[in-house]
């Protein structure tokens, strides 16, 4: 696979919280590259350091130590190329569907007939056709994160993070949600990074496997997945993958 | 099994309509049966429904049973207008901003519990007995639990949702506008019901203490005249007009906030 651009480089990043009771580090010497195109998964066994380290990445936390370089350039702050769906879904109750998912356009300011187009083709992506104007309450698990989908891709992000997005469905909607995923970043291609605890998820959908260490969270080991898709959950080789992460993983769970 | 839940649902239905009439049949029971054993204590309820048609075709302070109770309404309404205006931008103020939390906070704390009818004797000294005083008391009375429930709803708005807000680019303004209010909305609506109530109780303590309309007036001039009746036929307006104003408000709070069924 050509890895020309860099999309991101995460250099050292540490991140220390300081508190009453003395300090606390989540994340310790993180370094990792993001490239242009890839799926790549974050695989985190532990409590900690999971959604400390995208808020980083994001820009909604500041780390104690490192920097994000973006696209060739150090960045600091919120990034406007960044998209994220969030794992508590994070839908606003009181917007339909559509109203949610056209949310980062109408604080762009972009008109409503244009955005409303934009949003409908987005929910259509995800496969909502006909629930624009439901409350996210109607729906259910499995829909409503599809919303969380459509919202941070109608803002065309170059850069999708999702934090563990299924991490609340039931294992009959996750198997059908990762599949639809992986379509959707097919026909829609985007740099993404996805954070899991999940091994068997984490080998299903990753370019790459960048596993994590329990508290503190540091890179234990990245692993590069060449199985073609879709992927055979019960072939050899996937079991084999399994297998050599799963006993490389901290126990923490 | 299904006639067992058509047993079942029959029976909830009964207990469901059949409940609030037995407690109305019961309170009309109590009343007939204490007000025949002591009638210089409470007047009959045709004594007082007797005295209810009075009020349309002998006016008491040249106006009708209808005209005190648009007399009170008004004071209600006008006082709640300016205190929905201050009461929510004000709590809204309070809730977002630390710096505003910090300064005004205290200030309203030390104010908070002081019940509304506990300002009467000032607000005479200061404005008399006019129309301005009255409206004055209703909104303090009303001020207070709108600046509470707002400022909580919006203190209370989850961080994540604001995260979100911040993800996808809104600015402060964007993200208090599209997200923190509409989320603190439910809240910000028990506050307006509260000082509905509140107002409502507000204005006739108000009354009471001297006007020439309203509910209140009424109940006074019946206690001062022993028109026992009249005060029956005051209470049960308040209660009436109470009871309806909450039920308006539960149907404009569907309107307003149709998601939170």
């Amino acid at each position: 696979m050509e890895r020309l651009n860099k999309r991101m480089e995460v250099k050292a990043v540490t991140k220390t919280f300081f508190g009453k009771k003395g300090y606390f580090t989540a994340i310790e010497d993180v370094s990792l590259d993001v490239y242009d195109g890839e799926f790549l998964v974050i695989l985190g066994p532990g409590r900690c350091g999971k959604t400390v380290l995208l808020n980083i990445l994001s820009g909604l936390e500041e780390q104690t130590g490192g920097s994000i370089i973006y696209n060739g350039t150090e960045w600091k702050g919120l990034n406007p190329e960044i998209g994220m769906v969030f794992q508590k879904l994070a839908l606003m109750p009181f917007k339909t569907v559509i109203e949610n998912v056209e949310l980062g356009l109408k604080f762009g300011g972009m008109e409503k007939e244009e955005r409303r187009k934009i949003a409908r083709y987005h929910i259509e992506l995800v496969g909502l056709k006909g629930f624009e104007d439901y409350y996210p309450k109607q729906l259910s698990g499995g829909m409503q994160q599809r919303v969380g989908i459509a919202r941070a891709y109608a803002t065309d992000p170059k850069l999708l993070i999702m934090d563990e997005p299924f991490g609340k469905l039931d294992a009959q909607t996750r198997y059908q949600m990762q599949e639809d995923l992986l379509k959707i970043w097919e026909k829609e291609k985007r740099t993404v990074i996805f954070v899991t605890n999940n091994i068997e998820e984490a080998c299903y959908l990753g370019d790459r496997i960048i596993l994590l260490s329990d508290c503190p969270a540091r890179v234990k080991e990245v692993y590069e997945v060449d199985l073609p898709r879709p992927r055979d959950m019960v072939s050899e080789r996937f079991l084999r993958l399994r297998t050599v992460i799963s006993d490389n993983t901290d126990l923490s769970i | 099994m299904e006639q067992m839940n058509g047993k079942q649902k029959a029976i909830r239905n009964v207990l469901y309509w059949g409940l609030p009439v037995a407690a109305v049949a019961l309170i009309a029971v109590g009343w007939i049966a204490f007000s025949s054993a002591h009638p210089e204590l409470m007047p009959s309820p045709a004594t007082v429904w007797s005295r209810f048609i009075k009020t349309f075709t002998k006016p008491i302070a040249k106006t009708t049973l209808l005209g005190h109770a648009w007399a009170s309404l008004k004071r209600v309404l006008l006082a709640l207008l300016v205190a929905w205006a201050f009461g929510i931008s004000f709590g809204i103020l309070i809730g977002w901003n630390k710096n505003a939390r910090a300064f005004f906070g205290s200030i309203f704390e030390v104010i908070r519990p002081i019940p509304p009818i506990a300002w009467i004797p000032i607000i005479i000294m200061w404005f008399g007995i006019g129309e301005f005083p009255k409206i004055l008391l209703v909104f303090i009375g009303t001020f207070v639990p709108l600046v509470i429930n707002t400022s909580a709803g919006i203190e209370m708005v989850d961080k994540i949702n604001i995260q979100v807000g911040q993800i996808f680019g809104g600015n402060d303004r964007q993200i208090l506008q599209d997200i923190v209010i509409p989320t603190a909305l439910p809240s910000i609506f028990a506050g307006i019901r509260t000082s509905v109530s509140s107002g409502w109780t507000t204005v006739l303590a108000a009354e009471m203490l001297g006007a020439n309309a309203g509910l209140g007036s009424l109940v006074t001039r019946g206690w001062q005249g022993s028109d026992l009746s009249l005060v029956m036929v005051s209470v049960i307006a308040i209660a009436v007009i109470g009871a309806l104003l909450s039920v308006l408000l539960q149907k404009l709070e569907k309107v307003v906030c149709p998601w939170n069924d």
